[in-house]
C-alpha cells in the first residue's frame, strides 16, 4: 500500500493502478461485518436488489410477498457502526403494491426519481419514487420474470421484459407502450441484459437452454445464438440448436466493460462467452449449485485488476475470479438459498438478499483493524478500545485447572 | 500442536460421544478443557471432530457433541468464532433446520436433542449475540423464518404447534358429539330402563316376597297370610290337597329357602312340619292337643336357614321365570353395556355432573338388580342353562353363536337324524366293527318298532329303497348280510373280531381283546385252505394261437405259509419319561431333555445331584475323560499363544479362549449407544424380508405366470376368454 501511495507521489503509476489495487485488496477482505446492518423489512424472500447507478446511495429491493422498499446505504453518522434505513416502502398496505411476488427492481439509468418493478401479477409498474405511485402500469398475459433498462441508451428508452411466453417484449418508457417483440425462443424468457456497451444490444436466457443476443433495431431476428460446443458439431449431441447450458438458463450478466457475458444455468454450470462473437471461453468455474427456477441474479465487481464475480450459490455466495475461473471464497452468512447480489462500485460492498428474508451487507475489512489488532496482540493486558469485546474473551474457569 | 495431545483430544471426543448418556462425563469432559486451553490449535481440532461427531447418523451422538460443543462455546473465543462461521450447517444438524434433513434416530433423545439445542441458541444470542453478527442472524432466521417459539418448552415450530391444536380440537367436536349422542340415547332409553327394573323387581317379589330374616321371626301366620302374593298363595293352594296346614307349610317353604319343590314332598319335610306346628300353637294347650296330637310343649327345635336362597321353578311360576329370564337377559346384553358406555363417554370428554351421576345412578340400580337376581339362585328346571345362567356366565359367551354341525364327518349323529343317513338306529362305537345287534337277513325288527309314526314311514321308504340295488341303502343291507353270512361260517368263537363275541359284548366288553383286521387266515380258521399257495394260471381260450405247455398249477410256499400267517404286534404301552439329562449347560442351567436313555448332547443319563454333578463316581471319571479328549493336547491355549508369540500366525487362541464374549464385543463398536438396526429388525421388516424377497417373488409370479398360461393355452381359439 505504501509503495503503490509513493509511487502515485512520485508519478511513477497511472492513478488506475492504485484505485484498482486498493479495490481489489478490499473485495478480496469482503465479510459479514457487525457494523453495518440492513433493516429487516421484509417478512419473506427476497427476489431482487438494485443499488442506483447515479449516486450509488439507494438500495431497491422487492420481496417475494410483493413489497418494494428502498434503503438509504450512506452512513452520515460518523460511527463505524450503521444500520441502513428503510427511507421508503411499498408495504401490503399500499393499494398500489404487486399483488404477487416482485422478481425484478431497477432504478433509472439517470434519475432516483423512477424506478421499475415486474411482479409474477403480469405487470410491470413505473413508479414516482416520491410518490411511491406508479406511473405506468405494464400488462402482460404471462408472469413476468424479468426486465432491463438499458444503462446507457441514450436514443431509446426501451424496457426488455421476458415473460412465460417465449417473446422478448420491448416496451417504450416514452410513450409507455409495447412497441416490438422479439421472437426466437422456445421456452420461457427467464433474463433479459442490455449490454453495457452497446446501446442496441440486448441479451437473453431461456428455459430452452439457449442464450440469444439481439440487436433491436433488427427485426428478423436474434444476431447469434450462444453454443457451448463453439460450433463443435461432435459434441453438440445431434442438436440441431445451439445451446448455451444442458439445462434451463437462469442468470445473465455482462461484465463491466460489456466485453464478456456470464451465464449461468442449472446444470450448476457457469460460463463466460466472448459477447462480441458469442465464442465461449471455456473457463471452468467447476459446480456452481443452482437449482432456482426463476431469474438467478449475479453481479461482477468494477474496478479490480482481476475481476471477481459473486454468484449466489446455495445458502452462500461463490467470488470467483473473472477470467481464471478460481473460486476465490464462499460468503457464508444466508440461511438459506441466496436469490440476488448486487456490487456496490463505489465503496466494494456487496449486499445479498436470500429467501431467509435477509439482506446481508459484505462490508471489506478495514485496514486499521489489522494494525489494531497487532497493537492488541502486544497489550493483551491491557483494556485498550476493545470495550465491545468481552464477549471475545475467553472464559475459562478456573477449577478447570 | 503435539501428536499425542492431537491423539488424546480426539479419543476424548469419541468417548465423550459414544457414551450414549444424556449428561457428559465430568472427568473426561474437563480433561478436554484442560486441552482446549493450551492453544487454539487444540480448539480447531476439537472443533473438527466434534463436527464429525455431529455428522454422524445417530442422535445421541449429536446430543454428546452438541453438549460438549455448548460448553466450549461459553468459554472459547476462538470455538465460537470457528462455530459460528459455520453456524448454518450446525443449526441444520441439531435444530432440523432444513427439513429434508431430518434428526436421525432414536427419536426420543432426537426430540430432547432440538428443545436443547433452542433452548442453548437463545442464551447464546443472550450473552453473545451482540458481537457475532451470524449467529444474531441465525437467531432471527430460527425466530422468523422457522417460526420457532422460544418461549415453548416443547420448542415446536408453528405448524407442529397448529398441528397439535388442531387435533385437539378435532378430537373435541367428536367428544362433544359423542356427549350428546349418549346423553340422548340415555334420555330415550331411560324409560325404558326404569320400566324393566321395575317388571324385575316385581318378579322377584313374586318369586320370592321379601329378603329380609326379620319377617319370619317376627311375623306371625296370619299376618302373612293376608300380604301373600299371589305366587306363593298358588304355590301354597296347590299343596293344600295334600297337606291340611297349608298355612304353615307356607311359612315353612318360605324358611326353607329351596325346599320349594313343587308337589313332591319327602318325609323330612313332614316331620319338621309337624315340630313347626307345635312351636306355633304353644299357647292353647287343648288346641293344640287336639290338632296335633302332641303333648309337650318343651319341643326344642333346630331351624337351619341357609344363607343363600334358591327358587326352583315349578309349573305355577313359571311364566315369571321366564319373564325374569328375560329381562334379565335385556338387563345384561343390553341396558348394563349401554350405560357402561354413556359412563364411559362422560368420564372421557369430561361431561356434566349430573348427566354422569344419573348415569352412574342407573348403572347402580342395574347392578343391585342383577345381585339380587344372583342370590336368588332361581333354578331353571328344564331350560337351556346358557339361557338361564347368563347372571352367572360371562357375556361374550354370547357372541358365539351355536351352529349345528353339517355335512362330512360328524363325531355323534342325533338318534333321530340316525335314519337320514341310512345308519342303524343305534351308534356303533366303530365304523370298522361288526354291529352289536344280530343282523336279521330280513328288514330287522326294531325298524317298525320305532314310536313316531313320521320315523316308521321314514323305515318303511328306507326298505323300499333297499330292493333298489343301486341304492346306498341297498349296498349297506347287502354288506350286512354277508357279515352275517359270515358270522355263521366261523365255527370258532375266537375273541378276535368275532361277531358272536360282539354280539354278547353289550353285556361284558372283552377289554384288552385286541381288533385285528379279518384275512384269509380268519376265513379258514379251523380248516384246510383248498387252493392256498398255489398259482393257477388259465389255459389259453384261443382258436389258433396256442401257447406252448404251461404248468397250470404251481406250488409256491411262500405264499402258502404267508397266506396262513398273521402278524400280531404288541407293542407294550408308554409311559413318559420324568427324568431329566440335568447336565450342567454353559449358562449355568441344567439339561432340560428327557430322553428316556441317552441325551443327545451329553450321552448316557446318570443320575446327578441340583448342581448337574454326576453321583457316582465313576460317572464322574469318564465325564472327565471325555470332557480332557475332546480338546487334542496341542489345543492348549497355553500352548497355542506360545506358538503365536513365536510364529506370529493366528492358530485361533482366541477364539478357543473367550469364544463368546469376544466377538460380541467386537461385533458392536460402541455398546453404550442405542442400537438403530435393532428398531428395524421388527416383525413388519421380518415379514417384509420374506415376503419382498427376490426368489420368493419370482416364485410367486412364475405361478401366476403359469396359470395365465393354462387358461391361455385352453382358452387361445375363444376371443373373449383371450382378452381377459
Amino acid at each position: 500500500m505504501l509503495g503503490f501511495l509513493t509511487a502515485r507521489q512520485a508519478g511513477l503509476d497511472d492513478p488506475l493502478r492504485l484505485r484498482r489495487a486498493e479495490s481489489t485488496r478490499r473485495v478480496l477482505g469482503l465479510t459479514l461485518n457487525p457494523d453495518r446492518d440492513v433493516d429487516r423489512i421484509h417478512a419473506n424472500g427476497v427476489n431482487a436488489i438494485d443499488i442506483d447507478a447515479i449516486e450509488g446511495r439507494y438500495m431497491l429491493s422487492g420481496g417475494a410477498d410483493g413489497v418494494i422498499v428502498v434503503y438509504d446505504l450512506e452512513n452520515y453518522s460518523g460511527k463505524p457502526q450503521y444500520t441502513c434505513r428503510a427511507v421508503c416502502t411499498v408495504g401490503r398496505s399500499s393499494r398500489y403494491v404487486h399483488k404477487f411476488s416482485v422478481e425484478t427492481v431497477q432504478w433509472y439509468p439517470y434519475d432516483t426519481g423512477m424506478f421499475v418493478s415486474s411482479s409474477f401479477d403480469k405487470t410491470m409498474k413505473v413508479w414516482d419514487t416520491e410518490t411511491l405511485k406508479p406511473a405506468e402500469v405494464f400488462e402482460f398475459e404471462d408472469t413476468v420474470y424479468s426486465h432491463h433498462l438499458s444503462p446507457i441508451a441514450r436514443k431509446h428508452s426501451l424496457v426488455a421484459v421476458g415473460t412465460k411466453s417465449p417473446k422478448i417484449q420491448l416496451c417504450d418508457l416514452k410513450s409507455g407502450s409495447k412497441i416490438h417483440v422479439l421472437q426466437g425462443h422456445r421456452g420461457e424468457v427467464l433474463s433479459v441484459r442490455w449490454s453495457p456497451r452497446y446501446e442496441h444490444i440486448l441479451a437473453s436466457a431461456s428455459a430452452d437452454s439457449m442464450v440469444k443476443v439481439w440487436d433491436v433495431r433488427r427485426a428478423a431476428g436474434s444476431l447469434f445464438t450462444l453454443d457451448q460446443h463453439n460450433g463443435d458439431k461432435s459434441k453438440a449431441a445431434s442438436e440441431a440448436v445451439n445451446t448455451a447450458h444442458n439445462g434451463r438458463v437462469n442468470g445473465l450478466c455482462f461484465t463491466g466493460d460489456g466485453l464478456h457475458l456470464l451465464t449461468t444455468g442449472t446444470d450448476d454450470r457457469m460460463r463466460l462467452w466472448n459477447s462480441g462473437t458469442g465464442e465461449n471461453t471455456l473457463v471452468n468455474y467447476g459446480k456452481v449449485c443452482n437449482d432456482s427456477r426463476k431469474r438467478l441474479q449475479f453481479t461482477v465487481s468494477r474496478g479490480c485488476s482481476p475481476e471477481f464475480v459473486f454468484v449466489p450459490c446455495g445458502s452462500s455466495v461463490a467470488v470467483y475470479a473473472l477470467h481464471t475461473g478460481e473460486m476465490i471464497t464462499l460468503l457464508r452468512g444466508h440461511y438459506n438459498n441466496v436469490d440476488c447480489c448486487e456490487f456496490h462500485p463505489d465503496y466494494q460492498e456487496l449486499y445479498s438478499g436470500g429467501k431467509d428474508c435477509n439482506i446481508l451487507a459484505w462490508i471489506p475489512v478495514l485496514r486499521e483493524a489489522d494494525l489494531d489488532q497487532d497493537s492488541n496482540g502486544e497489550n493483551k493486558g491491557a483494556a485498550g478500545q476493545t470495550s465491545l469485546n468481552s464477549a471475545f474473551q475467553d472464559a475459562w474457569s478456573s477449577d478447570e485447572d | 500442536m503435539e501428536l499425542s495431545h492431537r491423539e488424546r483430544i480426539s479419543q476424548l471426543v469419541e468417548e465423550l460421544t459414544t457414551s450414549g448418556q444424556s449428561q457428559l462425563h465430568q472427568e473426561n469432559m474437563k480433561d478436554l478443557k484442560k486441552l482446549c486451553k493450551v492453544s487454539n490449535e487444540c480448539i480447531e481440532h476439537v472443533y473438527h471432530s466434534l463436527m464429525s461427531q455431529l455428522n454422524q447418523e445417530h442422535a445421541q451422538i449429536r446430543l454428546s457433541a452438541f453438549q460438549i460443543s455448548s460448553e466450549l462455546f461459553a468459554r472459547s473465543h476462538h470455538f465460537r468464532t470457528l462455530l459460528v462461521d459455520n453456524f448454518q450447517e450446525f443449526l441444520e444438524l441439531t435444530v432440523e433446520t432444513d427439513s429434508d434433513l431430518p434428526l436421525p434416530p432414536p427419536k426420543e433423545v432426537a426430540r430432547k436433542l432440538r428443545a436443547l439445542s433452542i433452548q442453548t441458541v437463545q442464551s447464546w444470542q443472550t450473552s453473545f449475540g451482540s458481537s457475532y453478527k451470524k449467529l444474531a442472524l441465525g437467531y432471527h432466521f430460527l425466530k422468523q423464518v422457522k417460526k420457532v417459539d422460544f418461549q415453548d418448552v416443547e420448542a415446536r415450530t408453528v405448524a407442529e404447534r397448529r398441528r397439535e391444536e388442531e387435533r385437539r380440537r378435532k378430537m373435541e367436536t367428536i367428544y362433544r358429539d359423542r356427549v350428546e349422542a349418549a346423553s340422548k340415547d340415555m334420555e330415550d332409553s331411560c324409560q325404558e330402563i326404569e320400566v324393566t327394573l321395575t317388571e324385575m323387581e316385581s318378579c322377584m317379589k313374586l318369586l320370592f316376597p321379601d329378603f329380609s330374616l326379620e319377617n319370619i321371626q317376627t311375623g306371625n301366620g296370619s299376618s302373612l297370610d293376608d300380604g301373600q302374593p299371589c305366587c306363593s298363595k298358588d304355590l301354597r293352594d296347590g299343596e293344600e290337597q295334600g297337606n291340611k296346614h297349608g298355612r304353615r307349610k307356607e311359612r315353612k317353604s318360605e324358611r326353607a329357602g329351596g325346599s320349594n319343590a313343587g308337589g313332591e314332598k319327602d318325609k323330612q319335610e313332614e316331620e319338621e312340619e309337624e315340630e313347626e306346628e307345635e312351636e306355633e300353637e304353644s299357647t292353647d294347650d287343648n288346641l293344640f292337643i287336639r290338632h296335633s296330637g302332641l303333648v309337650s310343649h318343651t319341643y326344642s327345635l333346630d331351624l337351619k336357614l341357609s344363607p343363600d336362597l334358591h327358587v326352583t321353578e315349578t309349573e305355577d311360576n313359571e311364566a315369571v321365570v321366564s319373564t325374569v329370564i328375560d329381562l334379565h337377559k335385556l338387563i345384561t346384553t343390553k341396558h348394563l353395556p349401554a350405560v357402561q358406555s354413556w359412563i364411559q363417554v362422560f368420564t372421557r370428554s369430561g361431561a356434566e355432573q349430573p348427566l354422569l351421576r344419573r348415569a352412574l345412578d342407573l348403572k347402580q340400580s342395574l347392578e343391585s338388580t342383577l345381585q339380587k337376581h344372583k342370590e336368588l339362585h332361581i333354578d331353571y328346571k328344564g331350560r337351556a342353562p346358557p339361557e338361564g345362567k347368563a347372571g352367572e356366565e360371562e357375556e361374550d359367551d354370547e357372541d358365539f353363536e351355536e351352529v349345528p354341525e353339517k355335512e362330512g364327518y360328524e363325531p355323534c349323529i342325533p338318534e333321530h337324524l340316525r335314519m337320514e343317513y341310512g345308519l342303524d338306529p343305534s351308534p356303533s362305537t366303530s365304523a370298522a366293527a361288526v354291529p352289536k345287534r344280530p343282523v336279521a337277513p330280513t328288514p330287522p325288527p326294531f325298524y317298525s318298532s320305532s314310536s313316531s309314526s313320521a320315523l316308521s314311514r321314514r323305515m318303511r321308504r328306507l326298505i323300499e329303497e333297499e330292493q333298489d340295488p343301486t341304492s346306498a341303502a341297498a349296498t349297506l343291507s347287502h354288506l350286512k348280510k354277508q357279515i352275517s353270512v359270515l358270522s355263521e361260517c366261523s365255527t370258532s368263537p375266537s375273541a378276535i373280531a368275532g361277531p358272536s363275541s360282539s354280539q354278547s359284548s353289550s353285556a361284558h366288553k372283552p377289554v384288552d381283546a385286541p381288533v385285528v383286521p379279518f384275512g384269509l387266515d380268519l376265513y379258514y380258521w379251523g380248516k384246510e385252505q383248498p387252493n392256498a399257495g398255489k398259482i393257477i394260471k388259465a389255459t389259453s381260450q384261443h382258436q389258433f394261437w396256442v401257447p406252448t405247455e404251461v404248468e397250470e398249477e404251481v406250488e409256491n410256499h411262500e405264499l402258502l405259509a404267508e397266506s396262513k400267517s398273521r402278524y400280531i404286534s404288541f407293542p407294550g404301552t408308554f409311559t413318559p419319561v420324568s427324568h431329566f439329562c440335568k447336565a450342567p449347560l454353559a449358562n449355568g442351567t441344567l439339561c432340560q431333555r428327557q430322553d428316556r436313555h441317552k441325551c443327545p448332547f451329553h450321552g448316557p443319563i446318570v443320575p446327578r445331584d441340583q448342581d448337574g454333578r454326576p453321583c457316582l463316581n465313576e460317572d464322574r471319571v469318564r465325564e472327565e475323560r471325555r470332557k480332557r479328549e475332546q480338546q487334542p493336547d496341542w489345543r492348549d491355549v497355553e500352548l497355542m499363544r506360545d506358538i503365536e508369540a513365536a510364529t506370529g500366525e493366528d492358530l485361533g487362541s482366541e477364539r478357543a479362549f473367550g469364544k463368546k464374549g469376544k466377538r460380541k464385543k467386537k461385533k458392536k463398536k460402541y455398546p453404550n449407544l442405542s442400537d438403530l438396526k435393532q428398531s428395524s429388525n421388527t416383525s413388519r421388516s421380518r415379514l417384509e424380508r420374506k415376503v419382498f424377497n427376490k426368489s420368493s417373488m419370482r416364485r410367486a409370479a412364475d405361478v401366476m405366470k403359469q396359470s395365465d398360461r393354462r387358461k391361455h393355452d385352453k382358452f387361445s381359439n375363444q376371443f373373449n376368454y383371450a382378452l381377459n
